[in-house]
């Protein structure tokens, strides 16, 4: 039993048949949406709260964590070559001046670089997901230890360089 | 304008969008075709997702080759590359996060200004300072 739709024969320039074209844009529905509920003071019903977090959930909001946070970082450096006095060499003396041990130097370089491998080394997880491989589940929690394997050890070798 | 098509289910789509119907008691993979982008108004949305991957691989390359071979086009380089990367990743926490329309307008551009500046700064530091990577070997002597 074939089915027509009537709109087939009378917009035949819409690639797709038995499509119709809707009056707002997504854009539109967001803000309708949005409008509708923060007005309302409806409660919300508790989700990351409850939810039971797992490996996959967990590191991508670490990525984005991370993201934020080495971003917040070159934005800093970034305006401090603009608005601060003095040469990147003078403040570095003063650091020196300081006269910190060693192991805190230590781990403070492992403190900038813990966040910038973890970045990488998930972001390439995230350009092979969008290459369409190791979307399966198994496949996801296999690549996601070896991310973080990956961070530690790249992480530990460049903070004692 | 985007225009939505929506599916007109009183005519039964002949498997326009989505196809793989399983037959009953089939358990495995379903294949989803998406709607192709030839049915956006505009395929900015398209071409932006494709920029951000190819410059997060172009970020990846650098990384090594700013410390293989640290100089001044590699500065630039990176400059340029992290201040498209962050503004970008920047922008989809927005448009998560920040709601309604007027709001989220004036975080993208507030997010703008001070990209520029950064970028700004960046450049400047390469040009009347040390640069990015002969500063990342400095700080990493300390």
């Amino acid at each position: 039993v074939g089915r027509h739709c009537l709109r087939a024969h009378l917009s035949p320039q819409l690639y797709v048949r038995n499509a119709i074209p809707m009056g707002t844009t997504a854009k539109e529905e967001m803000e309708r949406f949005w409008n509708k509920n923060t007005s309302s003071n409806r409660p919300v019903s508790p989700h990351i709260t409850i939810y039971s977090w797992s490996l996959p959930m967990a590191m991508s909001i670490c990525h984005r964590g991370t993201g934020v946070a080495l971003s917040g970082g070159v934005y800093l450096f970034g305006l401090s070559a603009l608005l601060l006095p003095g040469n990147f060499e003078s403040y570095l003396e003063f650091v020196k001046s300081l006269s910190l041990g060693p192991s805190l130097i230590h781990t403070a370089k492992f403190a900038l670089v813990f966040p910038l491998m973890y970045h990488t080394w998930n972001g390439i997880r995230h350009l092979m997901w969008d290459l369409g491989k190791g979307l399966k589940i198994t496949q996801l929690y296999q690549s996601g230890v070896v991310v973080l394997v990956l961070t530690v050890l790249s992480s530990l070798g460049l903070a004692a360089m | 304008m985007a225009v939505l098509l929506r599916l007109d289910l009183l005519c039964g789509a002949q498997g326009a969008f989505l196809q793989g119907r399983p037959t009953p008691g089939w358990t495995g993979t379903q294949h989803i075709h998406l709607s192709p982008n030839r049915h956006s108004g505009s395929k900015a949305a398209s071409l932006h997702w494709t920029s951000e991957r190819v410059v997060n691989v172009l970020l990846l390359g650098l990384l090594p080759a700013a410390y293989l071979d640290p100089c001044a086009a590699m500065d630039y380089s990176l400059a340029a590359v992290l201040t498209l990367h962050s503004p970008w990743g920047l922008g989809q926490v927005v448009t998560d996060y920040v709601h309604g329309d007027a709001s989220q307008k004036a975080a993208k551009a507030g997010l703008l200004a001070l990209s520029a500046l950064t970028f700004a700064g960046l450049c400047h530091f390469n040009y009347r300072d040390v640069g990015i990577c002969k500063a990342v070997a400095m700080l990493w002597k300390l």
